[in-house]
């Protein structure tokens, strides 16, 4: 006879409690470092932040003309001049001086307000995602569904506040400040690593300190959210079996360690950004908005979990071929799917950091072009191979086609995005059959297929179709002149530039090394520890009630009291 | 001609289907229920309120078995729905006074 679970922590859970407990000691230990004096002020109330060092051209030209200070540099005589007529001109109009400053005010303004926007944006696209994993489980599970993906959101940030952002943007300030935002100076430490070769960050734990700044806290919602769609993407592979205690763990771990570390290294003024410089391999390794970063990240992430957790019961038959288990709810997949493209229009222009950059139309228009590409490429082939276009592999197309192009957005044509986003389509139909079929790796929502595959495939994209009319000085490389010519930006196979893809193709891969590898050899100590699968009776009855205590549908599982 | 009713658990369907038909039953009908016997439920809280939940999620299978197929469905449908555990169900078997298939107009033992 069933015992009343109400509100009681079984005791098959304890050990699932020291290790939360222990994993967040961890973090405050971790965190427990003190920056000191002799360092640039953060800005904690914004009034010191955007002047006229932030007053620009479209061009990207500097209002004020710094001095220059290399005087064996070739140009230094010429550099020298134009300094001088600066600093003459200054003086004779000082009114005109400080117009420039309220524009170089105004233009951070104007990209804060981007910047948190299309942040806000990608925070919508929790919804998204919770309404289509939601809709792609079997009805018992809905409430489970719906409370993973909300405790996602709120674990994973708590992580990343700790020491998340801290890791992954300690140190931005030292090789890839974010000039839009006015340059948050005051992140510039490493943990681990130093100048060319930095490995993880080290100011501004718990957000306090050099991180307490406004153009900090800018770069801090915006970041968030994007480490929360690496964090939620996992729950599309392992649902409908993983205990919430062991969940949990996985958001912390990956808020805290797994996302800020690859993102560091790529974003964070880390070690994979600054290999133009170090190593000529083009402008180092590029990733726009977030395929591998965050997506291959998820999705390698997922396989590692799914694969330790063991398929669905009843998923494999004893003839081990797979039974389908369809979606309760068509109608919540495509309207988190909408959802996601939505959000999508936030993800992608929104990683110029900035409205300044006018760049972001383009980015805003390869977005849409790969996701309707990857759609109805899905649609068709699926057509042929099967009969019927699937409304849930059309979903997943367009999402394949939007995490491909998140990569490349900023530095390939329309054209190649829709070519991109064909590709996607592909890859995610075949993957999904491959998961399914032949490596029986059980993965209710595609996630590995979409995410995983389609976010490797997205950064090597860059490596093939950039064509060169957006990004010079990427990394800070080629800032005059790139492959012969002035201005030109980041380049891929297709327009001449090898090196580049070789370096995506390595630093999309090390990326699936690293959130597999990782994921793989902590949770499977965990999972010897205590199993994080709940137990067959559970998982029959579905997780609503037995991990929730509620069911999402009541009526159909309880008759209603009068 | 018997009526066999079962209430099984959701989980034991597919079993309870492959054995029925390699026993030689043609046709089931399927119905979702909700009942308790002898497990009876357990209580929850919602929102700081206990509400109990008493009935479980059943399956009803229905078929109907000429007399000397009658032991065979039984078998098949015992060794395909027990697990050991309380809540495994149980099985009815009634009379059949007569059945006809709609489309042919057939009756007794060849509308089975």
């Amino acid at each position: 006879m069933r015992q009343n679970t109400a509100n009681r922590f079984r005791p098959e859970d304890r050990p699932f409690k020291r290790l939360t407990i222990f994993f967040a000691a961890v973090i405050v230990a971790g965190s427990l470092r003190v920056c000191l004096a002799d360092e640039p002020k953060p800005d904690p109330a914004g009034i010191a932040t955007g002047d006229k060092t932030t007053a620009m051209d479209a061009g990207g030209n500097s209002f004020v003309v710094t001095e220059p200070t290399d005087k064996n540099d070739p140009d230094f005589a010429a550099k020298k001049k134009a300094f001088d007529e600066y600093q003459a001109a200054a003086a004779k109009e000082p009114l005109a001086v400080k117009l420039a400053d309220s524009v170089g005010h105004v233009r951070v303004a104007t990209n804060f307000a981007w910047t948190l926007n299309t942040g806000y944006l990608v925070l919508f696209m929790q919804a998204g995602f919770a309404l289509l994993t939601c809709g792609l489980v079997r009805k018992k599970n809905a409430a489970h569904l719906m409370m993973l993906n909300f405790a996602a959101y709120v674990f994973a940030f708590l992580a990343y506040y700790a020491v998340g952002y801290a890791f992954q943007f300690g140190a931005v300030a030292v090789n890839a400040a974010p000039t839009n935002l006015g340059g948050v100076p005051a992140l510039n430490k490493f943990l681990i690593g130093s100048g060319s070769w930095g490995f993880l960050g080290g100011h501004g734990f718990f957000l306090s300190g050099p991180a307490y700044d406004a153009g900090s806290n800018c770069l801090t919602l915006f970041e968030v959210v994007f480490m929360e769609t690496a964090g939620y993407i996992i729950v599309g592979a392992i649902c409908e079996r993983i205990t919430f205690w062991a969940f949990l763990l996985c958001e912390l771990f990956i808020g805290a360690i797994l996302y800020p570390v690859f993102g560091c290294w790529v974003w964070g003024g880390g070690w994979m950004s600054q290999l133009g410089s170090t190593m000529n391999l083009g402008h180092g390794y590029v990733d726009f908005a977030g395929s591998t970063v965050v997506h291959a990240v998820g999705g390698f992430c997922a396989l590692a979990l799914a694969v330790i957790l063991g398929p669905r019961l009843g998923k494999y038959g004893p003839d081990v071929k797979p039974r389908a288990f369809p979606a309760h709810n068509i109608v919540f997949v495509v309207t988190g799917t909408f959802i996601l493209l939505f959000g999508w229009m936030g993800f992608n222009p929104g990683s110029t950091l900035g409205a300044t950059d006018l760049r972001i139309s383009v980015i805003a228009v390869n977005t849409n072009l790969a996701a309707i590409a990857g759609s109805a490429a899905a649609m068709l082939l699926w057509y042929f191979m099967f009969g019927k276009p699937d409304v849930t592999m059309a979903c997943n197309g367009m999402l394949a086609g939007l995490v491909a192009i998140t990569a490349p957005c900023a530095f390939v044509s329309p054209t190649s995005a829709t070519v991109i986003g064909v590709v996607a389509g592909v890859i995610v139909c075949l993957g999904v059959l491959f998961f399914e079929r032949v490596a029986k790796v059980d993965d209710p929502c595609g996630a590995i297929s979409v995410h995983g595959l389609c976010g490797w495939f997205g950064a090597v994209s860059v490596g093939i179709f950039a064509d060169g009319t957006y990004g010079s000085g990427w990394n800070g490389v080629g800032a005059n002149s790139y492959l012969g010519h002035a201005g030109q930006g980041v380049t891929g196979l297709l327009y001449g530039d090898t090196r580049q893809f070789l370096m995506q193709l390595s630093g999309a891969t090390l990326c699936a090394v690293w959130a597999f590898g990782a994921t793989f050899v902590v949770f499977t100590v965990v999972n010897k520890i205590k199993s994080m699968r709940v137990s067959p009776e559970v998982e029959e009855e579905g997780l609503d009630v037995p991990e929730f205590g509620m069911s999402a549908y009541p009526e159909e599982t309880t008759l209603a009291e009068i | 001609m018997k009526r066999v009713d079962a209430i099984i658990r959701p989980h034991q369907l597919e079993d309870v289907k492959s054995r029925l038909t390699k026993a030689g039953v043609e046709g089931i009908t399927v119905s979702d229920v909700r009942g308790f016997g002898r497990q009876k439920g357990h209580s929850e809280v919602y929102r700081g309120t206990e509400y109990a939940v008493e009935f479980l999620p059943k399956i009803q299978v229905t078929i109907l078995a000429s007399d000397d197929l009658l032991p065979k469905v039984l078998e098949a449908i015992t060794e395909g729905a027990r697990t050991g555990k309380i809540g495994d169900g149980k099985i009815f078997v009634t009379a059949l006074e007569e059945v006809i298939r709609i489309r042919t107009g057939d009756r007794g033992d060849a509308a089975i």
